[in-house]
């Protein structure tokens, strides 16, 4: 349930960071979904995602579109992330026009979301889900800083200890900003990583830690 | 996840890319002197899988072995590319409000809990997701169908889970269903004092459908009672075919084309 619902951080870096999913119904739209999840996929693309896949093929940091596109057979549930307002309001607009006939969802700040439906002339959210965020023993987990960034991937396969190691490689000059993002996006196997807001973060949090060793 | 002694060198690569943690510890080879391998600690792995697939091991000595019952489970809820059967979803939950618009599943009136144990990073026992889950099913809590911890518990009526995975641990689970609107405030009490007894954290999430007014329903009981709720949400946008007709009076929706 949900896993691009617990993405933590404030207004300004949520309010570029939006993710698509389209999903079929099983018992009703789910026989023969195949190619409406392709449509869906097809007109996604279109629109330019910083991510895009599904999670039993991969994203496209993985694999190819192609072979996202190949792989999709009935009921399976891919996701698009997108990194701008705009590119939302034009897809739901082409959307509204087009309509694969599978459900769509997007994940991202609701006011914002809202206000994307309305000037693409798709009237109100019809179901909504809020995260009440974590409960329990919070102590148990990594900084915020670090948070805003292991929970872009719902299925936490972006460790804590990744994102330091990542760290240490950029300031000991193994790896450049992006090549550490672009490390972090081939776990999060779904595409639910926002690249564009992975950078954002990860340079946010150069300065803050000076990692020696892990282990 | 298992690392094969006689190919591992020991090198720590894998390491960090374990949501659980520094789980490994370093074994010294018995038969080839010198060697040093890791071994992975069985008790605390999920079999999630990252490792593997970041194909990060210099010399491929990482490979998951076959998990008999009720090993099994740990991967079943925690290696995002495994499809529980009785969900038919890949992942650890349902459909739930993805296709709301076409199920009908969340009905006016209705509002949908999730409690995913173990979220974000940390992990859970299932010891602690029944603790949860006995808690909430004296409350009016109608267990998702086809949710897998629903399906792995002995007593529905109770939210007794299956004393063979009680030790199991995922990378989440999640306890998911719904209750009627007026149940909810002592529903969300009965988690918080939940909160007091499991051993990691869990997030909490809940579902409503937007009335056509556009008065979200739910938002006032939390605002009542002081919970928190995030400012980003997922939203579905009602575009899926056939639209489940949630009132009689269908010109009322006002987000139909």
């Amino acid at each position: 349930m949900t896993h691009s619902l617990h993405r933590r951080g404030e207004w300004d870096d949520l309010k570029d960071d939006f993710v698509v999913l389209g999903c079929p119904a099983t018992g009703i739209n789910k026989k023969g979904s195949a190619p409406k999840t392709q449509k869906f996929l097809s007109i996604c693309y279109k629109h330019g995602p910083i991510n895009l896949g599904d999670m039993k093929t991969g994203n496209i940091y993985n694999t190819t579109m192609d072979d996202i596109l190949s792989h999709v057979t009935d009921g399976t549930i891919v996701q698009c992330t997108f990194d701008n307002r705009e590119k939302i309001v034009a897809l739901l607009k082409e959307l509204k026009e087009n309509r694969p006939g599978i459900s769509i969802i997007i994940s991202g700040i609701s006011d914002i979301v809202q206000q994307c439906m309305e000037e693409a002339g798709l009237g109100r959210i019809h179901t909504i889900e809020y995260s009440l965020g974590t409960w329990g023993r919070t102590e148990l987990l990594p900084e915020f800083e670090i948070l805003k960034t292991t929970t872009m991937c719902g299925h936490a396969m972006i460790s804590s200890d990744l994102v330091k190691k990542l760290v240490r490689d950029v300031k000991r000059g193994r790896r450049t900003v992006e090549e550490a993002c672009l490390e972090m996006a081939k776990c999060c196997t779904c595409g639910n990583y926002n690249m564009t807001r992975g950078i954002k973060l990860f340079k946010e949090l150069l300065p803050l830690y000076m990692v020696h060793s892990l282990y | 996840m298992k690392a094969d002694p006689d190919k591992c060198i020991a090198c720590k690569r894998c390491f960090p890319y374990c949501p659980m943690g520094r789980i490994q510890r370093f074994k010294r080879h018995e038969k080839i002197p010198g060697r040093v391998y890791i071994e992975i600690d069985q008790e605390r792995c999920t079999d999630c899988g990252v490792c593997l697939r970041a194909n990060i091991c210099p010399v491929k000595a990482l490979y998951q072995p076959e998990t008999p019952w009720p090993r099994e489970v740990r991967s079943i809820l925690s290696n995002p590319l495994i499809e529980f059967k009785g969900s038919q979803v890949p992942g650890r939950g349902t459909e739930e409000m993805k296709t709301n618009d076409v199920s009908g599943r969340y009905r006016p009136g209705e509002v949908g809990v999730g409690i995913e144990l173990g979220r974000p990073g940390v992990g859970a026992y299932f010891r602690d997701v029944e603790v949860v889950a006995m808690a909430l099913a004296p409350l009016g809590y109608e267990f998702a169908e086809e949710n897998p911890v629903t399906h792995f518990m002995a007593d529905r009526k109770t939210g007794k889970l299956r004393e063979d995975i009680l030790n199991e641990k995922a990378t989440s689970a999640i306890v998911e269903g719904k209750c009627k609107i007026e149940n909810l405030p002592a529903i969300l009490e009965a988690i918080k004092k939940a909160a007091t007894k499991v051993e990691t954290v869990f997030s909490v999430e809940v579902i409503t459908k937007v009335p056509p007014e556009g008065e979200i329903p739910i938002k006032p009981i939390l605002e009542q009672y002081g919970y928190w709720y995030s400012i980003n949400t997922k939203n579905n946008l009602g575009l899926g075919e056939p639209a489940f007709k949630f009132y009689d009076d269908e010109e009322r929706r006002s987000h139909d084309s």
